[in-house]
């Protein structure tokens, strides 16, 4: 796990939900939202919504995609392609690995 | 703007009613303004409420409100409109959610009715101040046992002092135990044509209609199917309220409920204890209710009820069935069968009077029609303290609930509300 940072239990994240990691852990310059889907899987992408003032932290995860609380757009989990107006750029993703029920982000790399 | 006099409608002593005061367009809009934006106003059962963002959309008059509970589980009340163009910020008619959004462009609010996000944020200029854009928020909250009123006025006498001794009465309906009521399903809604006034001071005052508007329906209810002396002769009182709160009750040494399921599982000895023999015998039978302006209850239905106005011509009935929180979930399912029956929108008892306001309303528009005042002058002179039921009473058939409340809506009416009073004066 060289470069890795243990950012949350895997049982602090409810399946459709997410939580929030502030930058000054990740080391990024946005926070980084952990979006555990419906599968029970875990994915990262930056928080701040593409479109407008929204964290994704906050939003419907479901089915390999995460809904903007607050406009309704949708990004894949998975890449951070995102799905609809009104955002069009897509979204940064992060790897996430789990061990031993915890999570650990790799800012920066590709999942 | 100008206002009407309406002294000249409402002769509250001598017990007659102008019909302009359930007609007139003008008249209308004076009461969104002097008796709406003034009054408490009943929003909710606190039992809609559970943990932060579950939500209930209603109205305060003809003003859309959000009720919610925001992050700290406080209950808030906002009003459900954008500050940018104006459009709802929730459509659902009850949820939970962690924002609200506009669906017109997109400005957000959080639960605590703050503006948090703003779609091309760029395009307004550098001093724009989001903060200055938050939901408008209704300035006063207060519940009475599960009940949650709110108003508009600004600086309101207390919810308590509004209530007065009404809150005796209801306490008959609403404080069977500590553990207070919960709502069983959800929010019956329907409309009718009526004027909103018509179903209140009828729930205010009236047990006169009921040998009358409910014939059938209590011949089906009978025993054997013949309604006995009794029933057609039922003695009782009626609590006249200064504030233009009524309530009408039986007065009934063996207390009945008509539900057998929750008839037997009542314990009357402990409610005498805890209420008192007076209010077992009396509030707690077959009565009816109004709290002024618009929200109106039935104790052994365990309906409670707001009447929204629509105009002078129309109302949306939105009704809830409360039960005691002790219940056991059978003697719940009975008293919601038999509060749906009886009171719900097809209910055998509701039918009647939905139809007897809306008759009242449909012809009430002629010109010779709304020259004929209406008469409330039963049981005038009748209105005493009896020394068992607190504040002033009548007979339970008499009018003088409804001269109470046209005096207090007469009274409102002519007087400038908080939002017309000049700073300056």
């Amino acid at each position: 796990m060289s470069d890795g940072i243990r950012v949350a239990a895997l049982e602090d994240i409810p399946e459709g939900e997410g939580i929030a990691v502030d930058r000054a852990i990740s080391g990024t310059e946005d926070d980084i939202a952990l979006l555990r889907d419906d599968d029970g899987t875990v994915w990262a992408l930056n928080d701040t919504c593409t479109h407008a003032e929204a964290s994704l932290s906050e939003g419907w995860v479901e089915g390999g995609y995460v809904e903007c609380p607050l406009h309704a757009s949708k990004f894949c989990l998975k890449s951070g392609a995102v799905q609809g107006l009104p955002a069009t750029q897509n979204a940064v993703a992060h790897r996430v690995e789990i061990l031993d029920g915890e999570v650990y982000l790799f800012p920066g790399q590709q999942p | 703007m100008p206002s009407i006099d309406v002294s000249g409608l409402v002769d509250s002593e001598g017990g007659l009613l102008d019909r302009a005061v359930i007609t007139d367009e003008q008249i209308y809009r004076q009461e969104l303004r002097r008796i709406f934006a003034t009054s408490w106003l009943f929003l909710a059962h606190i039992d809609q409420f559970h943990k932060p963002g579950d939500f209930f959309t209603t109205y305060m008059g003809e003003d859309p409100v959000i009720v919610s509970m925001d992050k700290n589980r406080r209950i808030r009340a906002f009003l459900n409109s954008c500050r940018h163009r104006g459009a709802r910020v929730c459509r659902a008619d009850f949820g939970a959610t962690r924002s609200f959004t506009c669906t017109y462009h997109g400005w957000a609010y959080d639960l605590q009715g703050e503006l948090i996000s703003i779609p091309n944020k760029e395009g307004y200029p550098e001093d724009f101040r989001a903060g200055d854009w938050g939901l408008v928020e209704v300035p006063h909250l207060d519940t009475y046992h599960g009940l949650i009123f709110g108003t508009w006025n600004p600086e309101p006498e207390s919810l308590r002092e509004s209530l007065g001794d009404m809150t005796w009465y209801m306490d008959a309906m609403l404080d069977h135990d500590p553990e207070g009521t919960v709502v069983v399903g959800g929010v019956h809604k329907w409309v009718l044509e009526g004027n909103w006034k018509l179903a209140a001071e009828q729930f205010a005052t009236d047990w006169y209609h009921v040998n009358m508007s409910h014939a059938s329906a209590l011949t089906v209810l009978a025993p054997g199917g013949k309604p006995n002396d009794e029933v057609v002769h039922r003695t009782g009182r009626q609590y006249v309220d200064p504030k233009g709160h009524g309530h009408g009750f039986p007065v009934h040494p063996k207390n009945r409920f008509d539900a057998q399921t929750v008839h037997e599982w009542t314990d009357y000895a402990a409610l005498r204890e805890r209420l008192g023999e007076a209010r077992v015998e009396g509030p707690l039978t077959t009565g009816h209710a109004n709290v002024f302006p618009n929200f109106s209850y039935l104790p052994v239905n365990g309906s409670i009820r707001i009447w929204h106005p629509k105009g002078p011509d129309k109302m949306e009935v939105w009704a809830w069935t409360i039960v005691d929180k002790s219940m056991p979930e059978h003697v719940r399912e009975a008293q919601r069968l038999y509060n749906l029956r009886t009171f719900g929108p097809s209910g055998i008892f509701e039918q009647d009077d939905g139809e007897n306001w809306s008759e009242v309303q449909a012809i009430s528009h002629g010109f010779i029609t709304n020259s004929v005042p209406l008469n409330y002058q039963m049981g005038i002179g009748s209105e005493r303290h009896d020394g068992r039921h607190p504040g002033i009473t009548s007979e339970l058939y008499s009018d003088a609930a409804a001269r109470a409340f046209y005096g207090r809506w007469r009274d409102l009416m002519n007087t400038p509300a908080w939002h017309e009073r000049n700073d300056n004066e």
